[in-house]
């Protein structure tokens, strides 16, 4: 760490630390909002307000990278409610106003694995890509979806035996 | 962890990186907007405080002014009433004036017709 760029209000983060794991931030923050990248550096931004601003405090109880990934973890949420209770007053509003419901973009990129990951319990699907895609271990996922490590465990391990069983059903390669 | 699960990491993180995973904005102008961001929360907040310390200041200033004694002296009863004097409108009739209308009490006319041996 570098003494010049250490944050005001969070004395144990620095700005190097934080461009070192910015790319895995990112992507963690893009599975956050149904890949939609500009909400993803939305997100993003925020987190670092969060940060520069001291509301979210790194006290070294986890590595900044768990810690960094649970802070966007907990905005994701509050965007999502916020957007659940904007929808339901529209939705109980101008109930017969729209003709279409609007439906989330599906991802046009659609392998088997892909969509069998995509399918699984959000929990499952968390814990899988915080342990497979952002090299974390199964203990420093459940910290990021604030569950114990055993839970954590239980998520991995159900989600490894559902797309084992998914996988076998489309006949693909993948021995999990 | 085993060779299976290598092998289902890049595949995950090869079909990620099609999801726009490898897009990634550059960290600086993440952060340049960051501190924009929270520029324009300090600034708002200073704003507020200013205004917010503003009405305190006004509001003390009026509750702790002195009280200007010599515009509202105590003034005595008995010194009040010493100040003023009513007159009624019938004064006009009293002695005093020259002009008593109870310093004679009128006499009236005698009757001299009876009835019954008795003077009406």
């Amino acid at each position: 760490m570098r003494d010049g760029d250490v944050l005001d209000k969070n004395p144990h983060v620095s700005r190097s630390a934080l461009e070192a794991i910015h790319g895995q931030v990112f992507g963690w923050a893009l599975s956050r909002c149904d890949y939609n990248p500009t909400v993803a550096e939305d997100l993003m931004q925020q987190a670092y307000v969060e940060l520069l601003s001291g509301k979210a405090r790194f006290d070294r109880q986890s590595s900044l990278k768990t810690f960094v990934f649970a802070v966007v973890q907990n905005l994701a949420r509050s965007r999502y409610r916020r957007m659940a209770s904007q929808l339901r007053l529209v939705q109980a509003v101008a109930a017969n106003t729209f003709d279409e419901t609007v439906q989330p973009e599906e991802p046009q990129e659609n392998d088997s694995l892909w969509r069998a990951v995509q399918e699984l319990p959000q929990r499952q699907r968390d814990i899988i890509e915080l342990v497979f895609c952002r090299d974390m271990t199964i203990a420093e996922a459940a910290t990021v979806m604030r569950v114990s490590t055993g839970t954590g465990r239980v998520h991995y391990d159900r989600a490894k035996k559902t797309l084992k069983t998914k996988l076998t059903e489309n006949g693909a390669r993948f021995d999990v | 962890m085993s060779d299976p699960d290598a092998t289902l990491r890049t595949a995950l993180r090869e079909a990620q990186s099609k999801m726009g995973g490898d897009q990634v904005p550059s960290f600086d102008s993440t952060w340049a907007a960051a501190e924009r961001r929270v520029g324009a929360a300090r600034k708002r907040r200073g704003v507020f405080a200013t205004v917010l310390v503003a009405a305190a200041v006004a509001a003390l200033a009026v509750g702790l002014l002195p009280v200007n004694d010599n515009a509202l002296p105590y003034i005595d009863e008995d010194d009040l009433l010493g100040t003023t004097r009513w007159t009624a409108p019938s004064d006009s009739l009293l002695p005093k004036r020259q002009f008593d209308v109870y310093q004679d009490v009128p006499v009236l006319i005698e009757s001299t017709e009876t009835y019954g041996g008795a003077l009406l």
